[in-house]
């Protein structure tokens, strides 16, 4: 098959353990009585950008929040099956859930820095790790704030309150204050749906770069970004994985109806 | 009813404009209370510290005798057609000011006395007098003009009196005890020589005292009599019918000054009420340390951890309604459960040997302040609640999703968050104990107390000690002043202070709020 990219499609059935970053083994969840996930399995590989597309409501959201446990914050989260990351199933009971997230960093639709000085934000993470040497926060957050592309427009005001960054700015913040902890994995739940379209660009081609750095899985309305910025992406559908292949194969070529009908836009 | 009978009879714009005026209205009156609350109390509070002139009164008396006094018109007002004055004056009979009702039609003359003067005493006694000359101890009189100069002398010797009392007798009586202490023999020749230096050291204090009480001051009344004051217990001698606006102002600045600085003389009815005022502020002060953490504690439990089951919101519901509980109700509480409780088992278990004689199971400053707390936690409670269900449900994600165990979101982000809605509760519950009289009175606010609460004593801070208020001295005060005109605007002076001292706690409290919104709630 002819690619436009330099690099060969992994397949994604038989992936080989050392190339996997997250397998999900028939997961299933519940909220309350409420179906959410049914019988998911999938391999996410590492190094690469995951995109989860899908209607409102179809579990993509639930999906992500289950590789760093943020489903635990509803009581009435229930589920079945395992997530390894590694050779952990992270959905023990042992599992030391701050450690996961940790290592599984999460940003969300909204920006959300705390109402603190960018410098502390980007701390935040560090400190709970108990790191108080001030020499290696003041390392740590230039180099977060390198990744994510922000140290340029900061760096002289590193103390001022966060809340004065613009949108783009706050999100790149917070994409910053995730990557200071290092994580293995980071989690983007729609991270540009509240950004104007030069800031989304602004954040699409950080998540190009950092790819490099960790695996990112993004939850995206927007297909037109799913194709841009994505290796590989995966279709959900009332709580079921229809399709998940390499996004080019899934946009020009799905193999499915019901990701036809979704990605020309006859519903969704 | 009403609103369908308002249908009929109004248009909707009529309504409108009914419903508008009605509110103004109602707003107006209640403006209007709070304002001619505050401003009564402004008046009659701060007329306590205008000093009136002194007046040479002529009057008949009922009996149909004349008298000639010097006095201050304290107030007046109408009783049916004549017109009525509380009279503050000296006369033979009894020298020292004391009031009297004189009505109108009795009054021959009054005009100012410019050669009287208002002689206060530092026991807080009065005469309305006029200085007419300076006695030394030979009995010699010499001219009025010169009584600053002398009374620097009286201070003088009575600065050597103090020195010799603090510093030699009481050094020799030291040195006697520690004989005692070791059983030293009384024919010791140590013990001789002690006795024999106190003896020679104590008949010198007194002979200083003898020479400074005989420096007095002779002053003269109005009808005549005249007498002498010992200079040294003069405390200040104000000619305020000489005294220009400016002057009169400046002798009110002074006066607020000693009201603040000093304690109450006369059984609460004339000094100043510094020991009421830190009192109060100590108290709300403590309350507030105790009621913040526990109050704060108990809505992130109920906010943060609990389930959300009927027994929470049962929980929930008490808390409301333990802010409308009777306070007196907790003053009884405090009395039984803190003071006879806690108190009393703690005499039994650490202070048993002092028993019947409590230690801890009596009314104190820490008991008030615990009582004030448990009434003023509902308030701190509901408003921290508030202020937690106001922290942005993706700050927490936030924090939680870079590793935070639900204790690090509380205390990192949730907690700052809710600042400003805990202040709110700390306002409220200022607001609520400063102007709390009843339980005090229970638990430990006292007419008089001999210390204040802190002192230079170990342990400095005697959570123990009964305290004033200034609330209860209030209180006590209205009793005295159904007969004492001059007590009752001491009263309002104190209610004047209670506002201010309010007001300043809300207003830090306020501050500190605005603060913590400027920097957590810019989102």
């Amino acid at each position: 098959m002819l690619t436009l990219f330099d690099h060969e499609y992994l397949d994604l059935d038989n992936l080989s353990d050392d190339l996997t970053a997250i397998r999900v083994e028939n997961l299933s969840l519940q909220f309350g009585t409420k179906h959410v996930l049914e019988n998911i399995s999938m391999r996410v590989p590492k190094n690469r950008v995951t995109a989860f597309i899908g209607q409102s409501g179809c579990g993509k959201s639930t999906l992500i929040s289950a590789f760093n446990r943020m489903n635990d914050l509803n009581p009435h989260c229930r589920y079945q099956g395992q997530i390894f990351i590694g050779q952990r199933d992270i959905t023990h009971k042992k599992q030391n859930v701050s450690e996961l997230r940790t290592q599984v960093g999460m940003v969300f639709q909204r920006p959300n820095p705390f109402p603190m000085s960018i410098y502390d934000n980007v701390c935040y993470g560090l400190k709970l790790q108990g790191i108080k040497v001030r020499r290696q926060l003041d390392d740590a957050v230039e180099s977060a704030l390198k990744d994510a592309a922000l140290w340029k427009e900061v760096k002289d005001r590193l103390f001022d309150s966060a809340a004065i960054l613009s949108g783009g700015q706050q999100q790149r913040l917070v994409i910053a204050r995730a990557l200071a902890l290092k994580p293995d994995i980071l989690l983007l739940d729609e991270p540009t749906s509240a950004l104007d379209p030069l800031t989304t660009l602004y954040i699409e081609e950080l998540i190009a770069e950092l790819k490099s750095r960790c695996t990112i899985i993004i939850v995206t309305h927007n297909m037109q970004q799913a194709a841009r910025v994505s290796d590989y992406t995966a279709f959900l559908h009332q709580g079921r994985l229809i399709e998940y292949s390499d996004s080019d194969t899934l946009f020009t070529t799905p193999q499915q109806k019901q990701t036809e009908d979704y990605i020309t836009g006859r519903y969704g | 009813m009403i609103s369908n009978l308002l249908k009929r009879l109004l248009s909707s714009g009529q309504r409108q404009a009914f419903f508008i005026g009605a509110g103004a209205f109602f707003t107006g009156v209640l403006l209007l209370a709070m304002v001619s609350i505050v401003m009564l109390i402004a008046a009659r509070g701060g007329g306590y510290f205008w000093p009136k002139e002194v007046q040479r009164v002529e009057y008949i008396s009922p009996q149909g005798q004349a008298r000639v006094v010097f006095g201050q018109i304290e107030s007046e007002y109408q009783q049916e057609d004549t017109r009525v004055y509380w009279l503050y004056y000296s006369d033979a009979a009894s020298p020292f000011a004391h009031q009297s009702l004189i009505e109108e039609s009795w009054m021959q003359s009054a005009r100012p006395a410019k050669n009287a003067a208002r002689i206060a005493l530092k026991d807080g006694r009065v005469m309305l007098a006029e200085p007419v000359s300076v006695m030394l101890p030979d009995d010699a009189p010499v001219s009025i003009l010169r009584l600053d100069a002398v009374r620097d002398k009286v201070a003088t010797i009575e600065q050597r009196i103090a020195e010799l009392r603090e510093n030699v007798l009481s050094d020799i009586h030291l040195q006697l005890t520690e004989l005692d202490s070791r059983q030293v023999s009384d024919a010791a020749p140590a013990r001789a020589r002690l006795n024999q230096a106190f003896d020679k050291w104590h008949a010198q204090v007194l002979a200083l005292e003898s020479q400074r009480d005989s420096y007095r001051m002779q002053v003269r009344l109005a009808d005549g009599y005249e007498t002498t004051l010992p200079l040294n217990t003069l405390y200040s001698i104000d000619y305020t019918s000489r005294l220009s606006f400016a002057e009169k102002l400046t002798v009110a600045v002074k006066r607020v000054g000693r009201f603040l600085s000093e304690s109450p003389k006369q059984a609460n009815t004339a000094g100043g009420v510094f020991p009421a005022l830190f009192g109060t502020v100590l108290m709300v002060f403590l309350m507030t340390i105790i009621v913040a953490p526990f109050g704060v504690m108990a809505a992130v439990y109920l906010n943060e951890y609990a389930a959300d089951t009927t027994l929470t919101s049962v929980i929930r519901i008490c808390v409301s309604n333990m802010a409308g509980v009777p306070s007196i109700v907790y003053g009884v509480f405090g009395l039984g459960f803190f003071i006879y409780g806690v108190g009393g088992s703690l005499d039994a278990l650490f202070f048993r040997d002092t028993l019947p004689a409590p230690t801890m199971g009596t009314p104190g400053v820490f008991w008030a302040a615990l009582t004030m707390a448990i009434l003023t936690l509902p308030v701190v409670i509901v408003a921290t609640e508030e202020g937690l269900r106001n922290v942005p449900q993706d700050l927490k994600a936030g924090s939680y999703a870079l590793g935070a165990t639900k204790a690090e979101t509380v205390w990192h982000t949730i907690l700052p968050m809710a600042s400003p809605g805990i202040m709110t509760g700390v306002i409220l519950a200022i607001a609520r104990a400063a102007g709390e009289v009843a339980p005090l009175m229970l638990v430990g606010a006292v007419k008089f107390a001999p210390n204040l609460p802190i002192d230079g004593e170990f342990p400095y801070l005697h959570l123990e000690r009964q305290f004033m208020h200034l609330g209860v001295l209030i209180y006590d005060g209205a009793f005295h002043s159904q007969t004492d005109a001059k007590s009752a605007s001491m009263m309002f002076a104190a209610c004047l202070l209670l506002l201010v001292v309010v007001f300043i706690l809300n207003i830090l409290a306020v501050l500190l709020r605005s603060r913590l919104r400027r920097r957590y709630e810019k989102r």
